[in-house]
């Protein structure tokens, strides 16, 4: 190829700046099916041996939050357990120290108790603990609780697989009237990539799925599809008039496309990422456990999963798909043709200027101006080799003539 | 294009965002009383939130109309209460409950159905109480162990005749005994009023089975508490009734001298009453073992009316302030560091653009806040944390279209071997189309999610939503402006400065190689 030369002599990362990169990702496209179809085939076995973890949400119960700072000083999530036991008469199911500093609470997760109970708790832990509120005094105001019922989590995440449905369904309506009928179902398919592998690292990790994961995971959709569009856009424009030309075939195309917008898709995923890096990392040292941190994972997760398979996945599919149409096909059939030609005509072109006369001066010097040529063509980049060899070949099949 | 390349005028477009900026702040400053916060939800202020879910005996969707009418009832009740700024929202098949601050703990009483029917005790027996506390799994009350709950205790065989004296008195009996007074009851205000009843009484030391219903709670016209006295030796609720239920209540009365009549509540017999007289007048007392509180809080509610439907406390959750405040913290803090590192970023990465980058996120969290206090004021918008969740997560849409347009003006000037200045109306116009069809999808998701999903979810969608359209005002007014009056200045579109020198240089080395394929043409 003819960019690789220039290769080495930049590094990957001013190929990928300048976008003159030519990572041939098209044309590999077997090898990332493979890689897609184990990564899915894991995620889904991880999804049915392993399943999820469910939070407090899905299986109901109650979870009381104390303040870490007690008026006898600090309060231990042994304490707080020890309390709620005596005054609820059920052991805690979980009793932990989250967050850091002023912002520390100790979390006691349980069953589901009534209300005349977890009032009967706070008050014991009150008594107590003594914790401190807000304003720096103990008060029985700084217990937060909240009790959660087994169908809400259920409720929750129905409404949100109906909310997907309705959105997979408008998605599809949008991108075949933006795009095509092809380029919809390769997105089509890559989104669902997107949730197989999202769920399945979840179950593998055995992060906890909340509501909120759910939920998080349905915007991820929105942001793996974002990316895809863009993709696609630039496909759809490079491949403008693609039948009536011979220059280049469909897979090249997209290919060009894939690498032009390489670098947007990279800094798109960077700059998506920070923020969410930001919130997971905040979240989890000032607030522990909670919507925050879940929100932040999903999108973690979705969004690698997601630029994944746009980049390898939605794009090379659409090729696939797109050769099935005869059209291009023959459009491919005809550009190989041409391509033979012409390597055809410069071998025969070669081996006639295998004996020119080297005392011939003229001779001898337009053969060194074509080699220079041939040299500089050669540092071209993939995206229009065949241009530049054109260009080198033509004047020299209308000189013998 | 209407007006073709690089004959925008930047200043007029800076101009209108700007006038939307004063705009803005003009209505948050200038109206509604001026306070320049948005409204908080409870996870950030503190306060207790009750989610109530519907449920119905054969577990079909309750109706629109039905679920309306709870809500109204619903909030008459939490206006009983004397707290201030509190709200109750339809939401789906949920009734959403919201009080901020401290004094929302009844609040989470406020869904009790209150169905108050009368029927006719014709059996009673002692019952063993059922273990307490036993932990209330309300998915128990799952549509199947209603119906199978209704099919033995609401037997229409346990009654003959108009359902005023016992069936065979054998399997009246066997019924009886058999019955056993569960700890949390499936059928809870959901009993069907023409059909008899096996119910049991508060503490589940009694258990009774009942006639149909003769006056049902709707002929209620009033309830008082009434405090202790010499012939009440506990807190009693007293009733005044319709004339329609006041001539049905005599009726009874006067037919049913020293049997006993069952006040009984949410499916729950409260008191039991022997009648010792006919009770004309439409006045009758219930009492139980309640306390002083219990009784006020029945009143409240029997005035107000039972509830259409019965519903089950799905999620109740009371933050308190401090913890409200630490997740606030906690918001802010992930926005500001999230912020910062795509400024980091984006200066490391694009140099001058980079600013402009800045710059428009800047402009953008301006108008954000903008927006937010203002729609906190004409919708009741409240920002959660999910909320500010969404908000984290746009900055990253937000910047994503900048990179769409910079790395499509690279484009232009690799590809096409522009200037900086000529490249930008080109790139433009090729880069809006993406961005419009991405914030499109963006927007898609977040409009489905906020009118499908209930819960916390919906203020993540709304942020979300919010913030791609605030978007697109920004890299239209904002961002290409901007770009575009750097790019016509010499001293800012420095390739130095830009970050575009390398693009310039693949471009001059094209050009160079073009040239070099021409001279052999020309040979």
């Amino acid at each position: 190829m003819a960019s690789e030369t220039k290769g080495e002599k930049d590094s990957i990362f001013h190929r990928l700046y300048v976008g003159t990169g030519a990572f041939d990702i098209i044309g590999k496209r077997k090898r990332w099916y493979i890689f897609f179809t184990a990564l899915v085939l894991v995620c889904i076995a991880a999804i049915g041996v392993r399943g999820f973890n469910f939070s407090i949400e899905f299986v109901g119960g109650t979870q009381i939050q104390v303040p870490g700072q007690g008026s006898h000083g600090v309060i231990t999530p042994a304490q707080a357990s020890q309390v709620f036991a005596s005054a609820s008469g059920t052991q805690p199911s979980s009793a932990q120290t989250v967050g850091v500093g002023d912002a520390a609470t100790v979390q006691i997760r349980s069953q589901a108790l009534d209300q005349a109970t977890v009032t009967k708790v706070e008050q014991a832990l009150f008594q107590q603990l003594q914790p401190l509120g807000a304003n720096g005094q103990p008060s029985q105001q700084s217990i937060s609780d909240s009790a959660v019922s087994a169908s809400w989590g259920q409720e929750i995440s129905q409404q949100a697989l109906i909310a997907l449905a309705v959105f997979l369904v408008l998605v599809t309506i949008f991108l075949a009237i933006y795009f095509e009928r092809w380029m919809a179902l390769a997105a089509l398919i890559s989104l669902a990539h997107d949730i197989l592998v999202t769920a399945g690292v979840y179950a593998l990790v055995g992060f906890q799925v909340s509501p909120a994961t759910v939920i998080g995971l349905l915007t991820i959709l929105g942001f793996s599809l974002y990316d895809t569009v863009v993709v696609f856009d630039k496909v759809k424009e490079n491949s403008r008039g693609l039948l009536g030309l011979t220059r280049r075939t469909y897979a090249e195309t997209a290919n060009l496309a894939l690498n032009q917008t390489l670098m947007r898709s990279i800094n798109t995923s960077i700059i998506g990422l920070l923020p969410v890096i930001g919130l997971l990392v905040v979240g989890y040292f000032l607030l522990g456990a909670g919507t925050l941190q879940d929100l932040a994972l999903v999108q973690l997760t979705g969004m690698l999963a997601g630029v994944l398979s746009s980049l390898f996945l939605a794009t090379p599919l659409l090729v696939d798909f797109k050769m099935r149409d005869p059209k291009f096909r023959q459009q491919a059939e005809r550009v190989r043709a041409r391509r033979a030609n012409l390597a055809r005509k410069a071998a025969e072109r070669d081996a006639a200027e295998e004996d020119f006369d080297p005392t011939d001066d003229d001779a001898l010097e337009s053969e060194l101006r074509k080699e220079k040529a041939y040299a500089a063509a050669a540092s071209a980049p993939a995206r229009t080799p065949r241009a530049h060899q054109r260009r080198g070949t033509r004047p020299s099949g209308k000189r013998r003539r | 294009m209407a007006s073709p390349a690089g004959r925008i005028r930047p200043g007029r477009y800076l101009g209108f965002f700007v006038l939307i900026v004063v705009v803005a702040y003009a209505l948050v400053f200038f109206t509604g009383g001026g306070k320049p916060t948005p409204k908080l939800g409870i996870d950030l202020q503190g306060g207790t939130q009750v989610t109530l879910t519907a449920r119905t005996p054969d577990g079909s969707a309750p109706s629109k109309d039905s679920l309306n009418q709870a809500r109204q009832i619903i909030e008459t009740r939490v206006n009983g209460f004397g707290v201030s700024g509190a709200q109750v929202v339809l939401d789906g098949n949920n009734i959403v409950i919201t009080v901020p601050g401290p004094q929302g703990e009844e609040a989470k009483k406020l869904g009790q159905t209150a169905k108050l029917n009368f029927r006719k005790v014709l059996d009673s027996a002692a019952a063993t109480a059922p273990p307490t506390p036993p932990a209330p799994n309300s998915a128990g009350a799952t549509p199947a162990a209603i119906q199978q709950a209704m099919a033995v205790r609401q037997a229409p065989a346990l009654v003959t005749g108009s359902g005023d004296s016992l069936a065979a008195a054998s399997t009246a009996q066997q019924a009886l005994t058999a019955f056993t007074c569960p700890s949390q009851d499936p059928l809870q205000g959901n009993d069907d009023p023409n059909l008899p009843l096996l119910a049991c009484n508060q503490d589940g030391s009694q258990k009774y089975l009942l006639g149909p219903v003769f006056l049902p709670g709707t002929e209620i016209a009033d309830a008082v508490a009434s405090p202790p006295s010499q012939n009440q030796p506990g807190w009693t609720v007293n009733l005044t009734f319709k004339s329609a239920g006041s001539q049905t209540w005599a009726d009874f009365t006067s037919k049913n001298i020293q049997q006993q009549a069952a006040f009984v509540l949410d499916t729950q017999v409260v008191s039991a009453p022997t009648i010792q007289s006919a009770i004309v007048g439409g006045n009758t007392q219930i009492s139980g073992s309640f306390t002083q509180q219990q009784t006020t809080d029945l009143a409240n509610i029997l005035k107000y009316g039972s509830l259409p439907l019965s519903f089950t406390p799905s999620n109740a959750v009371t933050v308190s302030a401090t913890l409200g405040l630490a997740s606030l913290k906690a918001g802010l803090i992930a926005g500001a560091v999230g912020l910062a590192l795509v400024f980091v970023y984006c200066l490391f990465y694009y140099r001058l653009l980079g600013v402009l980058t800045i710059v428009s996120l800047a402009f953008s969290g301006l108008i954000v806040y903008a927006v937010l206090v203002l729609l906190g004021r004409w919708i009741g918008f409240t920002l959660d944390l999910p909320g500010v969740a969404g908000f984290i997560i746009a900055i990253g849409i937000t910047a994503d279209s900048f990179v769409v347009f910079f790395e499509r003006l690279k484009d232009e000037i690799r590809e096409g071997g522009r200037t900086f200045r000529s490249a930008v109306p080109r790139g433009w116009a090729r880069a809006r189309r993406t961005i419009l069809a991405s914030d499109a999808v963006m927007f898609l998701a977040s409009a489905v999610l906020y009118a499908i999903a209930v819960g916390d979810v919906q203020g993540f969608a709304f942020t979300l939503g919010l913030s791609t359209v605030l978007d697109l005002i920004v890299v239209f007014l904002v961002t290409h402006p901007l770009v575009a009056m750097a790019s016509k200045s010499k001293a800012l579109s420095n390739p130095k400065l830009t970050g575009l020198g390398g693009v310039q240089h693949v471009a001059a080395e094209r050009r160079a190689r073009k040239a070099a394929a021409a001279a052999v043409k020309e040979a």
